[in-house]
């Protein structure tokens, strides 16, 4: 989950630790929760107010680590412990597919 | 964490969570019992007022987006609001015909728009009947013809169904239809006055026998509820339904109403936004508090109440009375209790699918399949 994992030619690379929904994903913050539908599966999600966070930081373009500190910062908790829970939740999203990984904007070519 | 309690607490806190639009009311059918009040004075939105009103909807967290008409892809600009829909991360159903969606429509639909849901009208199992409700000739072959091009394309379809005095010769062989075609048919037995009033479509109001065969025919092919309706009331809620608490429908005019059903304008969005109207129309505290009066209306039914489906919407458009028991619904409560009583097990009342109080909650975290329509 650290660093660029290659996963084809050199424009197709993961961003670090970026994730978004996967395309089939709609969710929307209800109350405190935030519910998530899989539009394929299907299936509906409720995530609880910490998760809809996550969710919400990832899908708007924050990287895992930057979600950790962000959590730390709105939940009191100790930063570290934060991250390793961020990326443990990313985790579980990802395998419940709910998140892919991001893949690395391109970068632009200067004009000659 | 389950879904129930979510949407209780999005009635009991007015929390908008879905919103039916009908985009437009021009229809390339001529149904005989159309609901839609094609005298309705005033001017369409623009579609930057459907795309304000969209974006409007998702910054108030609302999920589901369904859109309609009339024919909703009669409107010009269908497809640029269902992609403005996508982007913005609607759930999107689309009550549709299927009339025009043929195979080069069904591609875009799910290419562009990409629905979790098209509904379509389904009027009988012969094409006599349903080509007689429709009214136009041959409109069965090719809704047959379109339903395999959006399943090639691989759209999630779903049929609907009303009963009718045309079509109660032929419950099962509809369900026997939609089986062949591997598609879910939810099948409802009110028909309903249009909207301005005009009693006409219930000339063709189903017999008392016929609805109780539909009940009984529905309980044996599942105890559970289809999935798929709007009506099912999350448990431990005060309120009936989320008409106005956590949905509202808005019309080709810009007027917003509490639910499809129910036509008691609570603004215009001609005039205000919808966050506006959501948060200060002065109509919406009576509807909520309505809707609170009416749950306690038909607990006070006693066991007939257990088995209602109470739409403020239909006793308004009845009685004259939101409140008002309407007696239509009091026969098919009876009908439902007589024959899912003697069934024995609990199982959802076909007229809006609700179901019984006491079915278990899922497990926290538990993945449950999709309970979207209670989020209405």
């Amino acid at each position: 989950m650290t660093g660029s994992t290659p996963i084809g030619p050199a424009s197709c690379e993961i961003a670090a630790g970026a994730y978004r929904p996967r395309s089939d994903v709609r969710f929307r913050r209800i109350g405190d929760e935030a519910v998530v539908v899989r539009q394929d599966a299907p299936e509906v999600l409720v995530l609880n107010p910490v998760g809809g966070r996550v969710l919400e930081l990832l899908a708007g373009g924050e990287p895992v680590g930057a979600v950790g500190a962000a959590l730390a910062a709105e939940f009191e908790v100790a930063p570290a412990e934060a991250e390793a829970d961020a990326r443990a939740f990313a985790a579980e999203l990802e395998s419940a597919g709910v998140i892919e990984p991001a893949p690395r904007p391109e970068t632009e070519e200067p004009e000659p | 964490m389950s879904l129930a309690p979510v949407i209780a607490r999005a009635w009991r806190d007015n929390l908008l969570v879905s919103a039916l639009v009908e985009l437009t009311y021009a229809c390339n059918l001529d149904c005989f019992y159309c609901y839609n009040d094609l005298g309705l004075p005033g001017a369409p939105l623009s579609r930057a007022q459907w795309e304000r009103l969209f974006e409007d909807l998702a910054a108030l967290q609302a999920l589901q987006l369904t859109l309609t008409g009339g024919e909703p892809l009669a409107h010009p600009d269908f497809f640029a609001l269902g992609r403005r829909a996508r982007e913005l991360g609607f759930l999107i159903r689309i009550k549709s015909n299927g009339h025009a969606v043929d195979e080069a429509r069904a591609l875009r639909l799910r290419d562009e728009v990409d629905p979790f849901m098209v509904e379509v009208s389904l009027h009988g199992a012969r094409p006599e009947t349903h080509d007689r409700q429709t009214r136009v000739a041959g409109s069965f072959e090719r809704l047959l013809a379109n339903l395999g091009a959006m399943a090639r394309v691989g759209l999630r379809v779903k049929l609907n169904a009303t009963l009718t005095a045309w079509n109660e010769g032929e419950i099962e062989a509809m369900f026997a239809l939609a089986d062949r075609l591997g598609l879910r048919l939810g099948f409802g037995a009110t028909v309903t006055p249009r909207d301005d009033g005009d009693a006409t479509p219930l000339t063709i109001a189903p017999s008392r026998a016929a609805v109780a065969h539909l009940y009984r025919v529905l309980g044996e092919r599942s105890p559970d509820p289809p999935a798929g309706e709007s009506c099912t009331p999350p448990p431990a809620s005060e309120k009936n339904c989320g008409a106005g608490s956590s949905g509202i429908a808005v019309d080709p005019h810009g007027n917003v109403y509490p639910c499809v059903q129910w036509r008691r304008p609570l603004g215009n969005l001609h005039d205000a936004s919808i966050r506006e109207i959501w948060e200060s129309s002065p109509v919406l505290p009576a509807v909520r508090g309505l809707t609170v009066e009416a749950k306690r209306r038909r607990e006070g039914l006693g066991e007939t109440g257990r088995w209602m489906s109470f739409c403020l919407g239909l006793s308004e458009q009845a009685t004259g009375d939101p409140l008002g028991v309407e007696a239509g619904a009091l026969t098919r409560a009876e009908l439902l209790r007589r024959v899912r009583t003697g069934g024995g097990e609990a199982a959802p009342d076909p007229v809006t699918n609700a179901v019984p109080a006491g079915r278990p909650a899922a497990a926290a975290g538990e993945r449950r399949r999709p309970l979207l329509p209670v989020i209405a």
